[in-house]
């Protein structure tokens, strides 16, 4: 299990770095200037040149990505030059937020997503499972910014019993909650729907697995099967779509955030990259790289810790 | 159907207790009683306002977005202020008196008693020579340098007052300095304490409120300074919220979040017809101004009967009624009715002449049309406009390929250092913002402008003499005449054609008194409750 684990962050950091060094180029390939965004429209040529002496944009493109995956290595992301203040500062505030929303998200949707799919698979070919399969690939097919939008207009616009826009006070535990229920949902709903699906498809092969009828054929009580011994193995495929779910759902974060106007690191890259504050969009990248790949490293992980054939496939 | 091979109602979360238990949840996060939704939570002394932009900096010396400025001038003072209103005016607001003695020398003396927070002492006189001096300091930096372009210096005469000495004249100094961004106050204390400028938050305010929070992207509140002793601040917190979305803005207003915000062109008629319940709707001149722009130094452009075929072949009519909404009306230049160098007509009349169009492009000598290239930044309004346009020339002849750009990209087009991208150019739909005085505009249209923010490439040597002699021009008809000629000239070269000034509606709870600028803009330390 070590080697697989050494083996597994090893990976890891290569990815990290390819990803970012691609990111690095593209974002330097696509036209436009970010000292005429952060200076304005009055800025002279000189005072241009001089910010792009600052942030470095003078020197030769590898001594740049060099640099900054130097920089990486030892912890700093450095300054943004709009606000001059720290990038790791602005980035790790933002992504408080979509943690935040992105856990809520997840965390309903397992709740609803993994008794729905139990309960299709134990009534499977019911008329209650056909139900439950014709909801959740419903909520599959709509798109969460659709879900957000018709959320938005029916409980905060036309019964106005939830806020609209905003994350909610710092501090104020139960006002944040109350600004994260519509983002969550909107986000978390098609999630529902491909747990529900994935957890039936994986139960119904393992309640026909010989040890479950022998659990069976022993009078253990239907839960203990279900929940303790069938769920155990079948939410393997789930937790490796969790794990690599994480950037699909950083990418739904990012519909959420501008439809319900909060911050989050996907609105924040967005922002950054329409404005080319280069510091930004690396700092903010780098982060949700990290993040995507340990979430793929640790649900792998999860993986080889339950099924030890999975270590030999690496 | 096969059956149920096992009971699973032995499970102890059943479905029943599972929806019992959430719906449950669900309603107790929604419980009214909690109060803890804005919408519920209507005290009448938190003003929720909406901008488009997050400030980055706000510090006035170097802020240079109009975002930074809405809550720079509810915080500072400035020795005199926009009017709320209808017209373009100012009023004194940090000065007693202040007086233009001749072109180049203002004399002005401060309120006593002003003071700045956290103990940085009273405002005076020195306080003005600083904060003016150091934006044309070139240690700072400033942005906004070229609104002090003419300062000499501030020549401090007493504790209160002093002489503002310009090197020559400069008359738009009464209109975009003095009451804009370049005129906020600051405590010469304070900033050197600071070590130059100020980080994130200034230190130290004067103005009926101060910066109470900032959650960068989330909001900015403002609270009521304690030691204000001027007209009491409407409101005990104003909460600001940058949403740069205006859809997202308007179902905000409309689900009780926000008292005041702008909403879009495409949504005006629709409010001002059932506007929400304890809602005002209303419609201003913007000073922004659209255009369509032609490369002169293209060569597919550089033939002036090209460019007229391409200007008779607009129609504007088509484009205010498809990308405006029928919201906005025709422009005649870069100066919108109301300000000094409004011209009521324009050369080309603002509906399309395709007969001419097509005469001209054959004088040219493309009796069979012409293929051009229409640049347009990635907005749904301008997406819209350069449809229309693309259409309306496609009946004179002109075949044009519509090219959008995210604004990081539009914005260096004709960026002569951004490489030769500027060479390819030939037509673009800009859209600049502007100030309530003629130079602010007329200043990207000049020679030394080519190839930074002139992408047409305009090049008239009575253009800049007529620029020059307007800054320093003091008779208000003589003024009005200049810029009226300077815009007839653009239009002439036949590389301009103006569209709009666009509208800004907006919509706010009756429960408020906005104050205004003119074009819509809010002066947010004016605003009252109804």
């Amino acid at each position: 299990m070590l080697f697989y684990l050494l083996k597994r962050v090893g990976l890891a950091v290569v990815i990290v770095v390819v990803a970012v060094v691609l990111l690095y180029s593209m974002i330097h390939v696509v036209p436009g200037d970010p000292a005429s965004v952060i200076l304005g429209p009055r800025a002279t040529p000189e005072m241009k040149q001089e910010l792009h002496k600052l942030m470095g944009l003078d020197r030769p493109f590898v001594v740049q990505v060099v640099s900054f995956l130097g920089k990486v290595a030892r912890g700093n992301l450095g300054m943004d030059f709009f606000s001059q203040r720290p990038v790791a500062e602005i980035v790790f505030k933002q992504l408080d937020e979509t943690l935040v929303l992105v856990l809520a998200s997840i965390t309903w949707a397992m709740l609803l997503g993994i008794p729905l799919g139990c309960y299709s698979a134990v009534f499977r070919n019911t008329f209650s499972d056909k139900l439950v399969g014709v909801f959740s690939i419903g909520v599959i097919a709509v798109p969460s910014f659709v879900v957000a939008l018709y959320s938005l207009l029916f409980f905060a616009v036309t019964l106005k019993w939830l806020p609209a826009i905003g994350a909610g006070e710092s501090g104020q535990f139960l006002d944040q909650a109350r600004h994260l229920i519509l983002p969550a949902f909107a986000i978390g709903l098609g999630w529902v729907g491909y747990i529900a699906r994935l957890v039936r498809a994986s139960m119904l092969e393992v309640l026909n697995e010989n040890h479950i009828r022998r659990a069976r054929a022993f009078g253990l009580p239907e839960t203990t099967i279900v929940f303790h011994y069938a769920l155990k193995l079948a939410i393997l495929p789930t937790v490796t779509l969790l794990g690599t779910g994480i950037g699909r759902l950083i990418s739904s974060a990012v519909f959420a955030e501008i439809v319900f106007a909060r911050p989050g690191i996907g609105k924040l890259i967005f922002d950054s990259v329409v404005s080319r504050n280069y510091p930004l969009v690396m700092g903010a990248v780098v982060v949700s790289t990290v993040l995507f790949v340990l979430s793929t490293t640790i649900s792998d992980s999860i993986n080889a810790m339950l099924d030890p054939r999975v270590r030999e496939r690496l | 159907m096969s059956k149920p091979n096992m009971q699973f109602s032995k499970i102890r979360l059943s479905r029943r207790s599972f929806l019992k238990t959430s719906a449950a949840t669900a309603g107790w996060l929604m419980l009214p009683g909690l109060g803890m939704h804005p919408s519920w939570a209507q005290d009448t002394r938190v003003l929720r306002v909406r901008d488009y932009g997050d400030p980055q900096s706000l510090d006035p010396g170097i802020a240079s977005n109009l975002y930074e400025e809405h809550v720079n001038a509810a915080v500072h003072n400035k020795l005199i202020a926009y009017k709320p209103g209808n017209k373009w005016e100012w009023q004194l607001e940090a000065a007693r008196s202040i007086e233009q003695m001749d072109p180049t020398h203002i004399t002005f003396e401060l309120k006593p008693g002003i003071t700045f927070t956290n103990g940085f002492g009273e405002m005076t006189a020195e306080d003005v020579k600083f904060s003016y001096e150091r934006i044309i300091d070139p240690e700072l930096k400033s942005p906004i340098k070229g609104d002090w372009a003419t300062l000499a210096s501030v020549d401090v005469t007493d504790k209160y007052s002093g002489v503002i000495v310009l090197s020559k004249p400069f008359q738009p100094l009464w209109m975009t300095t003095l009451p804009y961004m370049g005129g906020n106050i600051v405590s010469k204390k304070a900033v050197e304490a600071a070590g130059g400028k100020f980080a994130a938050m200034p230190s130290c305010f004067s103005g009926p409120y101060i910066i109470k929070e900032r959650e960068p992207k989330q909001r900015t509140v403002l609270a009521r300074n304690p030691e204000w002793k001027g007209a009491p601040a409407g409101f005990d917190e104003i909460h600001i919220f940058p949403i740069d979305d205006e859809k997202t803005a308007e179902m905000g207003f409309e689900a009780g979040d926000l008292d005041y915000t702008r909403v879009s062109m495409s949504s005006y008629k629709n409010l001002k017809k059932t506007p929400p319940k304890n809602s005002v709707v209303e419609k201003y001149p913007s000073l922004y101004y659209v255009w369509l722009g032609m490369n002169m130094e293209h060569p597919k452009l550089s033939d002036e009967r090209v460019r007229r075929a391409v200007q008779y072949a607009v129609d504007i009519p088509s484009i205010l009624a498809a990308a405006y909404d029928g919201v906005a009306d025709p422009a005649t230049g870069y100066v919108p009715p109301g300000l000094v160098g409004h011209r009521p007509d324009t050369l080309v009349p603002p509906n399309a002449d395709f007969a001419k169009a097509k005469a001209l492009l054959a004088e040219a000598g493309y009796p069979d049309g012409i293929d051009l290239d229409l640049e347009v930044r990635n907005k749904a309004v301008y997406i819209a406009a350069g449809q229309v346009i693309q259409a309306m020339a496609a009946q004179a002849g002109i075949r044009m390929n519509l090219n959008l750009h995210d604004s990081g990209s539009f914005w260096s087009l004709g960026d002569e250092s951004k490489g030769d991208r500027w060479k390819k150019l030939q037509l673009v739909l800009n859209r600049f913002s502007s100030a309530p005085d003629p130079h602010y505009a007329a200043q990207w249209f000049t020679r030394e402008q080519v190839g930074v923010w002139n992408w047409e490439r305009f090049k008239n040597a009575e253009y800049n003499q007529l620029y020059e002699q307007a800054l320093a021009e003091g008779d208000k008809d003589k003024r009005d005449r200049m810029y009226r000629r300077m815009q007839e000239l653009m239009e002439a070269s036949g590389a301009y054609r103006f569209i709009t000034h666009e509208a800004v509606p907006v919509i706010y709870t009756d429960r408020i008194t906005p104050a205004l600028r003119p074009d819509g803009m809010p002066l947010l330390r004016y605003f009252t409750t109804a």
